[in-house]
């Protein structure tokens, strides 16, 4: 079973995977064409003027400084502050804490409509192997990993969003009528989450309405991609000894298949799920852009289009301890459902 | 169209007819409806793709006609075109569909026009020329780094394997179009769409390496290489003339599955603004401009009709893809996923 | 003869470690010395970064490898994917890059200090 020595030891290793992304962030930022102190300052700003931002960014000091002190800042989360034409914005720190809720609450509720759907449809597919249902599941998933969010997302808004039908809000993710800090409180930054632990059910029910849309297009593309996952991993499973050796004892056909294959199945699935997550983070930008939602997707975007280098820095990190954690968890699952593994 | 006797054809491409014939993939292949499905839809794009050009070439003809295609091809990155600049004021009205309100006749603006008047049909056609050459060159130059380092690793092996591999490894592991967001960032802003297509070739090069590599590991196990190792063949010679041949199934499936991924990508860095330019009729960038102007006011058809060809174009590779691989020898198929 | 366990494990790993990083170095100074003449004073702070990409991918390949390390392996044995992925071998070469380019770092302020 997962032991704590286990989980400890991947918690530690935290520390590498975040020094190794922190420099890469810094290389970045120094590979990168352009000179922040120029961009701040303006174009008209004067010698002194220039000289003052290169100071307070400081660009001044020798490079293993600049790379020591930024290492020491990106340990404890500091980024400094954004950058904006003429001066500073807000700190990165807090861009982070305010858009990072947005896109995990996208992300997890995809997550979740490609598992639930996925999952059953892969071992639908699998269990009637070159069926018509097995055609059609499978064909419909190549179509939905073939059709590309930022088309997927304007339809359904065209469809079913705007007249005649509006049935559902084209963008954002909560009401107008509806203010953060006064009609519900922020507990965690989940709008779904802070409108109930509030107790303010039409907000609830607004910010649901809110994200349907949004959170059914990233589903679409992860049921694609879990149940051809799902699918093919069952079929191997299915070929191995051991449920062949149960089919000869006279069992089922479909009950030998749940039984000894779904658990063994869903090994490769989970670990897939981890992997997969980050191309659902992918998705989630342009879900993101598609909607108009603030999330720290489009932080990014706009952060790499604006050479914002203080928020490109802080949104990659934060990106890559996402990546990690989820795929920590990815881990421990996987060693419970194969006890096999020793740790 | 006559049918050539054996005597017309001469002995060399018959040699080829008939490997072709007996070569248990192609056969395969054929065979798969899928596959074929995958390269009709292919070959129809490809056509729309050439179509659209020559007529673009067409318009932009100085007076005297066809002089040379360079000056063609200059005329038509230099001046203005129906498919690149606003219409409006040009008698041209922003229009519907034919067969919705506001709509225009039925011989004109076929997909309805957009926000600048601009032909949606001719645009969307035009990406498509857009879309398959330069998903034509992001692949190309993955799969040409890929197949390199590939057989490097393979045939060195140890430290330099290693080294290789393992760097591919990481780049792997990292999601693509996130990869591709921050690599965009160290590109200079003018490069344009060469900024997007470098990004990508650094994110699909993992790809196509460990496919190669596995691939040509197998090669290599076979005895002929000692062979002509022990003849004493120098290694550039060996790489090229034994490994690469055998390589190359593994190579077109990995290839076919990578390019509806690189148009995808590409429309995907061009609709977050790091791709085409402005006024270039990508789909990516087509489909922003259908999300920006095009979903309050109603205009479906700025977004449907260049977002219909993307879906269907890297459909129709997937689908070859797919069929691809099941009719890959099961000893190659390992290494693809 | 009576050989130290730590010296045993170390040596090794600081063979693969040290040969990289004096590669690294070579590179670097080398680079610090010619580059700033040919292409401007800009060399000396791309060159330092990209010792600082290398070192960061070799580090987050090292830990990734060390983290999914199990997992890939057992991953592959389940999908049959007959790749021969070993988590020694990955952190062996993750340990040559990040050197190498931890080399490059340290030559870059060096030279700097050095020709004033």
């Amino acid at each position: 079973m997962v032991s704590k020595r286990f989980v400890a030891k991947r918690l530690l290793l935290l520390v590498p995977v975040l020094f190794g992304v922190a420099t890469v962030v810094f290389a970045i930022l120094h590979l990168a064409p352009g000179d922040p102190a120029r961009l701040i300052a303006g174009q008209r700003a004067s010698r002194e003027q220039y000289r003052a931002v290169r100071e307070a960014l400081g660009l001044n000091q020798p490079l293993w400084r600049q790379y020591l002190d930024f290492l020491v800042n990106a340990v404890q989360f500091n980024f400094g502050r954004s950058y904006q034409p003429g001066g500073f914005g807000r700190p990165v720190r807090e861009v982070i804490a305010d858009t990072l809720p947005v896109t995990i609450e996208l992300a997890v509720y995809g997550q979740l409509i490609g598992i639930l759907i996925g999952i059953p449809l892969g071992i639908l597919s699998a269990v009637k192997q070159d069926s018509l249902t097995d055609h059609a599941t499978r064909i419909g998933a190549l179509s939905g990993i073939s059709v590309p969010i930022f088309w997927s997302g304007p339809l359904l808004i065209l469809a079913v969003a705007t007249p005649p039908l509006s049935l559902f809000p084209t963008s954002g993710r909560i009401g107008v009528g509806f203010t953060p800090g006064s009609d519900f409180t922020r507990h965690t930054g989940l709008v779904t989450v802070d409108t109930l632990l509030s107790g303010n059910l039409p907000a609830f029910v607004d910010a649901v309405q809110h994200l349907f849309l949004p959170s059914l297009v990233i589903g679409i593309y992860s049921t694609a991609l879990i149940s051809r996952m799902m699918r093919s991993s069952m079929l191997e499973v299915v070929r191995q000894d051991y449920v062949r050796t149960a089919r000869a004892k006279g069992q089922g056909e479909r009950i030998t298949l749940m039984k000894h294959g779904f658990r063994n199945a869903l090994i490769p699935v989970v670990t897939i799920i981890g992997i997969q997550f980050g191309t659902l983070l992918g998705g989630a930008v342009l879900t993101e852009t598609v909607f108009g939602i603030g999330g720290i997707g489009t932080t990014l975007v706009a952060a790499i289009s604006n050479q914002n280098y203080p928020v490109v820095q802080g949104t990659v990190l934060t990106f890559a301890l996402l990546f990690t954690l989820v795929n920590l968890g990815v881990d421990v699952t996987y060693s419970y459902l194969d006890p096999r593994i020793d740790q | 169209m006559s049918t050539p006797t054996e005597s017309d054809v001469p002995t060399e491409s018959r040699g080829l007819l008939e490997r072709i014939r007996a070569s248990p993939f192609l056969s395969e292949l054929l065979q798969s409806r899928i596959a074929v499905a995958g390269l009709v839809i292919i070959a129809t794009m490809v056509a729309v793709a050439i179509y659209s050009r020559v007529q673009m070439l067409f318009l932009a003809a100085p007076e005297g006609g066809l002089t040379s295609l360079r000056a063609l091809s200059e005329a038509v990155s230099a001046g203005p075109t129906p498919v690149t600049d606003s219409r409006l004021g040009a008698g041209v009205e922003d229009r519907a569909p034919p067969g919705w309100a506001g709509a225009a006749p039925l011989d004109q603006q076929l997909f309805g026009t957009d926000q600048q008047a601009r032909d949606i049909y001719s645009r969307t056609l035009y990406g498509a020329w857009l879309a398959l050459k330069w998903g034509t060159i992001t692949v190309g130059l993955s799969t040409v780094a890929g197949v390199g380092l590939g057989i490097v690793a393979a045939y060195y092996g140890d430290v330099t394997d290693n080294v290789i591999m393992r760097t591919m490894d990481v780049l792997l592991a990292f999601p693509s179009l996130l990869l591709a967001l921050a690599l965009v960032a160290i590109f200079p802003e003018d490069l344009g769409l060469v900024r997007a297509v470098a990004a990508l070739t650094l994110v699909y090069t993992p790809r196509f390496a460990r496919v190669v590599r596995g691939a040509a590991l197998k090669v290599l196990e076979d005895e002929y290489i000692d062979a002509t190792v022990a003849l004493g063949a120098a290694d550039p010679r060996v790489l090229v003339r034994h490994i690469l041949p055998n390589c190359l199934a593994p190579i077109t499936v990995q290839s076919t599955l990578n390019f509806g991924l690189a148009i995808i990508d590409l429309a995907a860095l061009s609709f977050l603004g790091f791709g085409a330019q402005a006024g270039t009729p990508s789909w990516g960038l087509m489909l922003s401009n259908g999300v920006e102007f095009g979903l309050l006011s109603g205009r479906w058809w700025m977004s449907f009709f260049p977002g219909l060809f993307l879906a269907v174009t890297v459909l129709g590779f997937n689908l070859l893809g797919d069929g691809m691989r099941d009719a890959l020898d099961p000893r190659m198929r390992e290494a693809i996923d | 003869m009576d050989v130290d366990p730590l010296l045993e494990w170390a040596r090794p790993r600081l063979r693969v470690l040290g040969t990289a990083l004096a590669a690294g170095f070579a590179l670097g100074v080398a680079a610090t010395v010619v580059l700033p003449v040919v292409v401007g004073q800009t060399a000396r702070v791309k060159t330092f970064a990209v010792g600082a990409l290398l070192l960061g991918f070799g580090t987050l390949g090292w830990s990734g490898s060390a983290m999914a390390g199990r997992g890939i392996e057992n991953a592959q044995r389940y999908m049959d994917t007959g790749s021969d992925w070993s988590e020694d071998d990955s952190r062996r070469a993750m340990t040559r890059v990040g050197s190498f380019g931890a080399g490059l770092m340290l030559a870059v302020p060096l030279v700097t200090a050095a020709r004033g």
